[in-house]
C-alpha cells in the first residue's frame, strides 16, 4: 500500500468540516460578482480605462479580460452555418527527451485534418513528424526542456495550419486545441530569451500568413480555467489602497467565468468579444492582438462552455466571426453528449504519438546507431527497475 | 488465381487466424466464405471464415448518442481511422507441393500476410480433394455457430460446383455430414435444419 489512508482519512474530514462555511462565503462572492457583471462593469469605457491604468501602473502581469463595445451580459445567437466552408483543425504531441533511456532524442509530431462542409466525403488527414538529435536538445541555457518543446510544437500547430490554408480557398476556420497565445512565461535576458523570441517571431509570421489568407483562425480552450472576466471585476471594485497590491487581490476567488456566463448564454450562445490584456499583448500588435469570447456549447439545461480565443482580424470581421461561431457548434454537436470540436479529437487522434510508437522509434534509432558502430547505452537502472515486472507465479 | 485480396493477417494459430481489413474491403468477404493465405511458393492453408466483428471505441461510442451523424464523419470513421474490421478463420487445411491436404496445416500463416479469397475453381479443388475430410475441423469447434457456418459454406461451394458441372456435390456432402453426426443425435438435427433452409433444393435430394 503506497498511501497513508489513515492520515488521508483525517485530513478529507476536516476538509468536509470546512466544506459548508466555505461553500456560504462562495455564495456571497457569487451574488457580488452577478450584481458588478450586471451594475458597475457596464461603465465600459471607465472598466477598460481602469484596467489599462492598472496593467500600466501597478501589475504589469495582470491578465484578464478587455471589454470592447457590448454589454458584457449579452449573448450572441447561433448564427446560420456557411453554405460552404473548409474546416482544418491542427494538433500536435511531443516525446520528450529521456535521460534515463538508452537513447536521447525528442519528437514533436503534428497532425492536421480538413474537411469541407457540406461534403459526404472523408477528410482528410497530414502527419509532419520532426526529429530532434545532438544540438537540437541543447539550448545556451542547457538541455531542452519540456516547455520548450511544448512551445516548438505549438508553433508547428499553427504553422501546419498555415501551410495548408495556402491550398484552400476561403471561406476557412481553423483551430487548434488551446490558447492562441504562446506561453512564453516571464522574460529573461541574454540568448534563451532570443531563442524564444525566434519561436514567437515564427509563431507571428504563421499567424500574418493566415490573415493574408484570410483565414478565420482560432485556439479552443475547452473546460477554461482562466478567469479573465471574474479578474476583470476584482479590478472594477479595487479601490485605489488595493491597486498597489492587486496581485493579492482576490475578493471574488473561486468565483468562475465558466459558472458565470454559463448562467447568462444560452445554448448555442457567444458571449461578447473581449480583447485579452496580458503580458504578451506587446507581442500581438494591431490585427494579431488576441481576443475571446466565451461559446456555450451545452444542450439546454447543461451549459458547457469553452474559450474562443481569436486574433483581431476575425474579431473585427463579423463573417468571419459568424463562420467560426456556427462552425464550432456543429463540431462540437458532432460530439453527442460531450460536446467538443469533431476535428479537434481528430487531430488529437492523428497527432498522438503512442507508447508503442516512440518504442517503435527508439529502437529504430539504436538499430541504426549500432549498424554505423556506435555502442549505444543501456537504460539506466533507475529505469530498469522501474520496468521490472511484478511477482510472477509458479505455474508449474 | 484470383487476386481478390481480403485483408492481412493480425495473428494466427495451428487452428485457426484473424484476418484484419480495411471498411473499404468488406464487401468481398462473407460468412462461410473459404478463403487462402498463400505462404510460399508450394504452400498455402486453407481457412472458413465464421466470423466478423466490427470493434468501438472511445469516439464511435460518443459519436452515437449525436443526434444526427454527419456523412463525412462516418466515412472519416469507416476510411480513415485505425479502427480494422476482423475477420476470425478457422484452419480446414492447405496445399502442400500441389497436393491438397484436408488437415491442420503444419506451421500458420504469419503476421501481415496476404489473404485472399478462393475463387470457383480453387474452391471445387479443395472440397473435391478426399472425401470432406475437413468438416472435422468444421465439427470440432463446439464454440461456433457449427450449423450456419456448414449452411453458408454448402451454399456458396454448391453454387460452384453447379457452375463447373458438378451437381451431385452437395448431395454428397450432406449425406457425408448425416455419416459423421450419426452419434451426435442434437447436432445432427441442428444441422439438418440449417441446412434445409441453406440448400432446400439439394435437402429434398437427400434420402437420410
Amino acid at each position: 500500500m503506497s498511501l497513508d489512508f489513515q492520515s488521508i482519512r483525517e485530513q478529507v474530514k476536516q476538509m468536509g468540516e470546512t466544506a459548508v462555511i466555505r461553500q456560504r462565503e462562495l455564495r456571497d462572492k457569487w451574488e457580488l460578482a452577478r450584481e458588478l457583471l450586471k451594475g458597475e462593469a457596464q461603465d465600459l469605457t471607465a472598466l477598460r480605462q481602469k484596467v489599462q491604468d492598472v496593467a500600466q501602473n501597478y501589475d504589469p502581469t495582470l491578465r484578464c479580460a478587455l471589454p470592447i463595445d457590448d454589454s458584457l451580459t449579452e449573448g450572441y445567437p447561433l448564427p446560420a452555418l456557411p453554405t460552404e466552408v473548409t474546416i482544418l483543425a491542427a494538433d500536435g504531441s511531443q516525446i520528450t527527451p529521456d535521460r534515463n533511456a538508452g537513447v536521447n532524442y525528442a519528437l514533436i509530431n503534428v497532425g492536421a485534418i480538413q474537411m469541407s462542409l457540406g461534403s459526404s466525403l472523408a477528410p482528410s488527414t497530414t502527419t509532419i513528424s520532426e526529429l530532434l538529435y545532438d544540438e537540437d536538445l541543447y539550448t545556451s541555457t542547457g538541455t531542452i526542456t519540456d516547455a520548450r518543446l511544448a512551445l516548438m510544437r505549438d508553433l508547428k500547430e499553427r504553422a501546419i495550419l498555415a501551410k495548408l490554408a495556402e491550398q484552400i480557398p476561403p471561406p476557412l476556420v481553423t483551430f487548434t486545441d488551446g490558447p492562441m497565445e504562446l506561453w512564453i512565461g516571464m522574460p529573461g535576458g541574454g540568448r534563451a530569451n532570443t531563442e524564444t523570441k525566434d519561436i514567437l517571431d515564427a509563431y507571428i509570421e504563421a499567424l500574418n500568413k493566415l490573415h493574408s489568407l484570410e483565414v478565420a483562425t482560432a485556439g479552443y480552450v475547452d473546460r477554461p480555467g482562466a478567469n479573465l472576466i471574474v479578474r476583470t471585476l476584482e479590478v472594477a471594485i479595487a479601490d485605489l489602497s488595493k491597486l498597489a497590491d492587486m496581485k493579492d487581490f482576490r475578493p471574488l476567488r473561486g468565483v468562475t467565468d465558466v459558472a458565470l456566463y454559463g448562467q447568462i448564454l444560452k445554448e448555442e450562445e457567444r458571449s461578447p468579444v473581449f480583447a485579452l490584456q496580458s503580458q504578451s499583448v506587446k507581442s500581438y500588435q494591431g490585427l494579431l492582438a488576441l481576443h475571446f469570447f466565451y461559446l456555450n456549447v451545452g444542450r439546454a439545461g447543461h451549459p458547457y462552455l469553452a474559450r474562443v480565443e481569436i486574433p483581431a482580424w476575425v474579431a473585427e470581421n463579423e463573417a468571419m466571426l459568424d463562420n467560426l461561431h456556427a462552425t464550432l457548434v456543429d463540431q462540437a454537436k458532432m460530439m453527442g453528449v460531450r460536446p467538443y470540436p469533431y476535428l479537434l479529437q481528430r487531430a488529437h487522434e492523428t497527432a498522438l504519438v503512442k507508447l508503442q510508437e516512440k518504442e517503435q522509434v527508439t529502437q529504430m534509432i539504436s538499430l541504426e546507431l549500432r549498424k554505423q558502430g556506435i555502442e549505444v547505452e543501456q537504460v539506466s537502472a533507475k529505469q530498469f527497475a522501474k520496468q521490472s515486472e511484478g511477482r510472477t507465479r509458479y505455474e508449474g | 488465381m484470383t487476386s481478390i485480396e481480403i485483408g492481412r493477417l493480425l495473428r494466427a494459430s495451428t487452428t485457426g487466424f484473424v484476418v484484419g481489413c480495411r471498411v473499404s474491403q468488406i464487401e468481398a468477404p462473407s460468412f462461410g466464405t473459404l478463403v487462402r493465405v498463400p505462404i510460399g511458393d508450394n504452400y498455402q492453408v486453407y481457412g472458413l471464415i465464421y466470423d466478423i466483428h466490427i470493434d468501438d471505441d472511445g469516439l464511435v461510442r460518443q459519436l452515437v448518442t449525436a443526434e444526427g451523424i454527419d456523412e463525412a464523419v462516418i466515412a472519416d470513421n469507416r476510411l480513415n481511422r485505425n479502427v480494422p474490421v476482423e475477420m476470425s478463420v478457422l484452419a480446414v487445411g492447405y496445399q502442400a507441393d500441389g497436393a491438397i491436404y484436408h488437415l491442420l496445416p503444419p506451421r500458420p500463416a504469419l503476421s501481415l500476410d496476404v489473404i485472399y479469397l478462393c475463387e470457383d475453381a480453387e474452391m471445387c479443388a479443395f472440397t473435391d480433394a478426399g472425401r470432406f475430410g475437413y468438416f472435422r475441423h468444421v465439427l470440432r469447434a463446439a464454440e461456433l455457430p457449427v450449423g450456419d457456418l456448414l449452411g453458408a459454406h454448402l451454399r456458396q461451394v454448391q453454387a460452384a460446383q453447379r457452375r463447373a458441372g458438378n451437381e451431385a456435390w452437395a448431395v454428397e456432402a450432406t449425406k457425408e455430414l448425416i455419416v459423421l453426426l450419426r452419434d451426435d443425435y442434437p447436432s445432427l438435427m441442428s444441422v439438418i435444419g440449417t441446412l434445409s433452409d441453406a440448400i432446400p433444393e439439394t435437402w429434398s435430394g437427400v434420402n437420410p
